[in-house]
């Protein structure tokens, strides 16, 4: 069971990272979401979503979604993305184990239902 | 004031370049609220020194739908009344984890600077390297001065340092809902802009609570059936302007929301570039983001294409000036003769009711017709509701398509999130002291 995006639906509002962080800190943050917005490309209008699970980071773009094992060499010919460095420093997606009444934060509180459980 | 809040004023001197913090306390809160509630006091507090007060809802930046929107009071140097102009997009909520709930400008500096607010610091900087520059060609400097893409920023072009009655002040690289002149102001204060970046933490009384009932509201909000709808062209035709869908189609890209907001009410063109594109672009700047939709349209009434009307939007938010104001004052039908006209622009625009809230909001209901019908009655509506969203820190335009957000709603989580207790008598009261 994981977390599945959909970016071609995502608006970009944050509401997963926030619920994400608060699900962390018990208040109100954006520094401790396993799961954020991508939104660095402000210009270009190009967003998705970037999910830390425990062994892998998940980059959900609007052309698809890229699944990266932490730890394995970058592939020299990309270019490096500094909001990904942060990210893999956080915990890891824990489907938010301890909210019972809710299940993943991240998508009770998706308002386009652009994150659902695999 | 130890919940939903920075606990922090900021006061800055430009005369000076002294900065100071108050105490943000509880019976401030428990009197004005936050928001312009708190945004006006202020202003009164130090209105002989002609200030510039910037202040975020008491809900910004928080799991309540829609708890997106800052907001900037000053009095315009166009209309002269004290004006209250959203602050959207993602730069409201940054504000607040910036570490201020509230920042006063006072005076003038002697030379041009810009504030650089960050994780509870404020700096007064020499603007002298992007003084004379574009919003774009400013915002890009500072996110590349700072490091951080995600700096977000409030500045002011040309138009503002020429002193254009319609200069604006635009966030990050997009026009704003600032009608009132207020680029003018700042250009006059010698003050480019602010960039802001945070990463703070907001504590709240009871958080269980205020997560669940956030919950409850936004499924309530998912049932209305306005939410299978994105985007500014379904707006435009709830309001009545037919076959907007059909002329932006060929330019339309994406659809993107602000902090939190349920609808999403921006839409990007795509100018340069295939708009079906769904890949990262190789143009560094392909197009334009559009939130202010009667801006668009009255571009549309002058015949343009949508591809144009990119364009001069475009080219206004470069320039820091009103796209509407352009559009309504330039009396020219070219994208070479408006853009050449910017500088010449003056006349009169209208601001509906008492002045205080911009018409970059529609004056009506949006999908929804809140029961309304008699056009006085609808104005009277569409002022209490600016109001409300704009003291608690609500989408302003979304708060017009949703009437699942209620001032019984933002009082309940405004008292679940501070533990203080905020009656509706209390709203009452401020919404009657906001001046206009």
């Amino acid at each position: 069971m994981g977390i599945n995006i959909n970016a071609l639906k995502c608006t970009n509002c944050m509401a997963c990272e926030m619920v994400c962080s608060y699900h962390r800190d018990d208040g109100f943050a954006f520094l401790s979401a396993c799961i954020v917005a991508y939104r660095a490309k402000e210009k270009k209008d190009y967003f998705g979503m970037l999910l830390k699970e425990e062994d892998v980071l998940i980059v959900a773009r609007p052309e698809g979604v890229e699944i990266n094992k932490i730890g394995e060499e970058a592939d020299p010919d990309k270019k490096a993305d500094a909001s990904a460095k942060p990210m893999l420093l956080r915990e890891g997606c824990d489907l938010c184990e301890e909210m019972d009444d809710y299940g993943p934060m991240c998508i009770a509180f998706c308002p386009v239902d652009a994150i659902t459980l695999d | 004031m130890e919940y939903l809040s920075t606990d922090k004023i900021l006061v800055i001197d430009l005369n000076t370049a002294e900065v100071e913090e108050e105490e943000l306390s509880e019976a401030l809160v428990e009197e004005h609220i936050g928001g312009i509630g708190m945004t006006s006091y202020l202003y009164d507090k130090y209105k002989a020194d002609d200030p510039i007060v910037i202040g975020t809802g008491l809900l910004a930046g928080t799991t309540y739908p829609a708890s997106a929107s800052a907001q900037i009071t000053a009095k315009s140097p166009v209309t002269g009344k004290i004006s209250h102009c959203p602050v959207i997009y993602k730069l409201g909520v940054e504000i607040k984890y910036s570490g201020f709930d509230y920042i006063v400008v006072k005076g003038s500096s002697p030379s041009p600077v810009y504030l650089w607010i960050h994780d509870g610091v404020a700096d007064i900087s020499d603007a002298a390297d992007i003084w004379g520059k574009g919003v774009w060609e400013s915002t890009d400097a500072l996110r590349k001065f700072v490091g951080d893409d995600l700096l977000q920023t409030m500045m002011i072009g040309p138009a503002g340092e020429n002193g254009s009655d319609y200069a604006q002040v635009c966030y990050n690289y997009w026009s704003s809902p600032d009608r009132f002149g207020f680029g003018k102001l700042f250009g006059a204060k010698n003050l480019k802009g602010f960039a802001f970046r945070g990463m703070g933490l907001i504590e709240v009384a009871e958080p269980e609570a205020y997560v669940e009932r956030s919950l409850e509201i936004l499924k309530q909000v998912k049932e209305n059936g306005f939410l299978e709808k994105k985007g500014i062209a379904p707006i435009l035709e709830a309001l009545g302007h037919e076959g907007v869908a059909q002329w932006m189609g060929p330019v339309t890209h994406r659809h993107s929301a602000d902090y939190f907001t349920p609808y999403a009410t921006n839409t990007a063109l795509f100018l340069d570039e295939d708009p079906g594109l769904l890949k990262e672009s190789d143009n560094d700047e392909p197009g334009v983001i559009v939130s202010d939709i009667l801006a668009l349209v009255e571009f549309k009434n002058l015949g343009l294409s949508a591809l144009d009307t990119g364009r001069v939007l475009k080219a206004c938010a470069k320039y820091g000036i009103d796209p509407f104001a352009v559009a309504r004052l330039c009396g020219k039908t070219s994208v070479e003769e408006i853009t050449a006209s910017f500088d010449a622009i003056s006349g009169e625009i209208a601001i509906p009711g008492s002045g205080m809230f911009t018409p970059w909001c529609p004056t009506t209901p949006i999908f929804n017709d809140f029961d309304l019908s008699d056009s006085n009655e609808i104005m009277a509506w569409w002022e209490r509701r600016q109001a409300v969203a704009m003291i608690f820190g609500i989408h302003p335009i979304f708060s017009l398509m949703c009437p699942e957000l209620t001032e019984e709603n933002m009082l309940e989580l405004a008292s679940l999130g501070t533990g203080l207790e905020l009656t509706q008598e209390t709203l009452d009261k401020v919404i009657d002291t906001i001046p206009g």
